[in-house]
């Protein structure tokens, strides 16, 4: 580690950063997947006892964004 | 305005010799709400009973349902009919029952004509799918049957077996596997039998049929194609039918209809001996012309007044009043739930905010032109109420995407030349060094804002909903937990501005600091995090479970600048991709194989950000509606009002 210059630890510590965001994104990511895997099943089945609740439907399925767009906003809080 | 139609409940009673004149004029006017009546003994209306469908309810149900076994069968749709001209309702009472059983007799001739060819169709490729094993084999078929000594076994099979009986043998091969026939003497069927089930044999039997297989299936397959010649000439009359006839089907279908549910209309009222009475609902303003054309209609022989609501026990039906500006957004509420008669309507404030939010994460012109073109577009396709709807909110969108287009300065992810963007800046320095990248920080507190705002107006919502629908000790309670949800709210927003300096937020740092650090503002805002939680717990205990939602909810405005940069970023991957990588290289030397790659570039360009804008769309209508769902309604919204349906039908097809 001593023989690091400068210039490598800033490149390192950009690398650091870009990989953090992308970890943030990433999980978040698969986290949402995994929660809308079983509500979107759900919707699905329920929607096709009953055309009405699909909007209802589609809202349940979207609810778990929440999860990546929280990844979205610290990935990019530490991007810029 | 941020309320329902203002409703009367409203009684007719009338001799039961009135019913038919009665049912008519309600069923024109179509106004009246029918509250069906319930035979339960209540107090009141003991010896009630519910009435009976009128004479000739019947008939028209049977006739209806001979009209809509046809309808179907030949697949009339209203939708798919536009109203020419209507037909006078005598001209086509005459017209049903003179012209509609032709109709429906040529329609169902030839449906059952059609039934017959298919039934043919399917016995003929029956038998072609017999003989086809036996295509290859050059033997007469008769040979294969008829023996009296001689037993043939004919089947699959992968390798010649080993037979030590004897035997005469004959292989071809067809689609199926290698056909193996073999000629035993009956005598010692069973040991060949046995030996060849040994080998993996699969029988296949014996067409039914005489002379050359190949010969046969080359008969059946004209035969086939005779019928499915005539059942497309049969298809093909069928639909002349249906193009000539359509018009007067739905005509009749809508005509009949009315009928039925008019001569159902009784089932909802209670009557007596003498006499019925029907209770319902209709719109205030309404109420002097429906009581004064029920007694026209009657000649003065029917009673209809207006009774007093009793807010407790009665559900009265819901009807929007909303401005026209709002009344497309209808559709979003409808989705959701429609209000309850006594809450507020807050249809005006989702038409206005709803295209904001749009606005705000699509944010570019050229997107927005493109929603609006598709929204105009699409306005001829889609029919139907509900579509036209959607399309208007679309319409909305797009404009707001455009105006907000502006205020970033985007077009396809470019900035405008020109054009300083108003809003912090949302350009992405993609493909290219320098730039100062997007305003981040700014953009989150932008968004942090608008949260705080909107649920600052749900949660004053909430208190007028509490102050109108509530009563007594509990009504104050519930009115200052609302305040209490707000305090908490402001109170942890003004003590993290008395510790850190935000962009966009008043500097509260500067202030000396009292005790232990801490300066007024810090204290203020405990005092109100403090005193806000009091409110809440005064009014429910269990609520303290949520207090993290106030910052959840405030946070999950957050999406409205992490979705909208992802929208702003995928359009410059695509202008990066496209312009940067494909067109501009090729540009400074221009060859035959750089024109192609150019092309290229152009198609990725124009895909790209069609896609883009799919997204955008899907994108910026599910946020924005899931925010106000989710983090607007769940302060004030309850939802669950019943839909005012008036008995009652538009007519486009025939006329009184």
């Amino acid at each position: 580690m001593a023989d690091m210059t400068l210039e490598m630890v800033q490149a390192s510590q950009a690398g650091m950063k870009a990989l953090g965001a992308a970890i943030a994104v990433g999980a978040t990511g698969i986290a949402t997947g995994i929660a809308e895997m079983s509500i979107g099943s759900a919707a699905v089945g329920a929607t096709a006892e009953n055309k009405d609740i699909f909007g209802l439907a589609l809202l349940f399925v979207v609810i778990p964004e929440t999860i990546v767009i929280f990844g979205l906003v610290v990935a990019l809080l530490l991007l810029f | 305005m941020f309320k329902p139609e203002d409703m009367s409940k409203v009684l007719v009673v009338a001799p039961k010799d009135q019913i038919d004149a009665v049912v008519k004029k309600l069923y024109s006017l179509n106004l009246f709400h029918i509250e069906d009546y319930v035979e339960q003994e209540e107090e009141g209306y003991e010896g009630y009973r519910i009435g009976m469908p009128l004479p000739h309810g019947s008939d028209t149900s049977r006739e209806l349902l001979k009209l809509r076994a046809v309808t179907n069968a030949i697949a009339v749709q209203a939708d798919d009919v536009s109203p020419k001209e209507r037909i006078a309702s005598s001209r086509l009472k005459s017209l049903i029952e003179q012209d509609l059983p032709s109709v429906e007799g040529e329609v169902e001739s030839l449906l059952n004509r059609r039934s017959r060819l298919d039934a043919e169709a399917k016995e003929i490729e029956q038998v072609i799918e017999t003989l086809s094993p036996f295509a290859n084999v050059a033997v007469d078929l008769d040979l294969l049957r008829g023996y009296d000594n001689l037993a043939v076994l004919t089947g699959y099979i992968n390798a010649k077996p080993d037979l030590d009986i004897p035997h005469e043998v004959l292989t071809a091969s067809s689609k199926g596997g290698n056909l193996l026939i073999l000629w035993i003497s009956a005598g010692y069927r069973n040991e060949a039998e046995r030996a060849l089930l040994d080998a993996q044999f699969q029988a296949v039997p014996i067409p039914d049929e005489s002379g050359m297989a190949q010969d046969r299936i080359h008969y059946y397959k004209g035969k086939l194609s005779d019928v499915e010649k005539e059942i497309e000439g049969v298809n093909h009359a069928l639909d002349s039918l249906k193009e000539k006839h359509q018009g007067f089907l739905v005509a009749c279908d809508e005509l009949l209809s009315t009928e039925a549910e008019m001569a159902e209309a009784p089932l909802r009222f209670a009557t007596t001996e003498n006499a019925f009475l029907a209770e319902g609902w209709i719109p205030k303003k309404d109420v002097h012309t429906f009581i004064e054309g029920m007694s026209v209609a009657t000649g003065g022989r029917a009673f209809a007044t207006e009774l007093a609501i009793d807010m407790e026990k009665d559900v009265i039906p819901v009807e929007y009043d909303n401005a026209s500006f709002a009344k497309p957004t209808e559709f979003l509420m409808d989705i959701y739930s429609r209000p309850r008669y006594t809450e507020i309507d807050p249809t005006l404030t989702v038409s206005i905010i709803f295209p904001i939010f749009f606005g705000l994460i699509l944010g570019d012109v050229a997107y927005g032109l493109l929603v609006l073109a598709l929204a105009l577009g699409l306005r001829k396709v889609i029919t139907g109420d509900e579509g036209q709807m959607l399309l208007k909110i679309l319409r909305n969108a797009g404009i707001s995407s455009i105006i907000f287009g502006f205020l970033f300065s985007e077009f396809l992810g470019f900035g405008i030349p020109g054009i300083e963007p108003l809003l912090p800046n949302r350009h992405l320095s993609i493909g290219h060094a320098g730039g100062h990248g997007p305003a981040v920080p700014e953009l989150m507190m932008m968004t942090v804002w608008i949260g705080i705002l909107h649920i600052t107006l749900g949660r004053i919502f909430g208190i007028v909903n509490h102050a109108r629908q509530d009563h007594g000790k509990h009504r104050t309670l519930a009115v200052l937990a609302n305040v209490g949800w707000l305090l908490v709210m402001y109170g942890i927003l003004i003590a993290i501005l008395s510790m850190f300096a935000l962009p966009l937020m008043p500097d509260l740092t500067g202030w000396p600091a009292v005790v232990a650090g801490l300066t007024m503002p810090a204290f203020i805002g405990l005092g109100m995090l403090i005193l806000g939680v009091l409110f809440i717990v005064r009014d429910s205990a269990l609520e303290i479970v949520e207090l993290p939602t106030i910052l959840s909810h405030v946070l999950s405005y957050a999406r409205i600048v992490g979705v909208g940069l992802s929208s702003v970023a995928i359009a410059g991957v695509v202008n990066l991709i496209a312009i940067g990588m494909l067109i501009e290289p090729q540009l400074e030397h221009l060859t035959a194989l750089g024109v192609v790659i150019i092309i290229v570039g152009a198609v990725v360009f124009v895909i790209g950000h069609i896609l883009n804008t799919i997204l955008g769309m899907l994108g910026g209508g599910l946020q924005s509606m899931r925010l106000h769902y989710v983090e607007f309604f769940t302060k004030f919204y309850k939802g669950g009002g019943k839909k005012y349906d008036p008995f009652g039908m538009i007519k486009k097809f025939s006329e009184d």
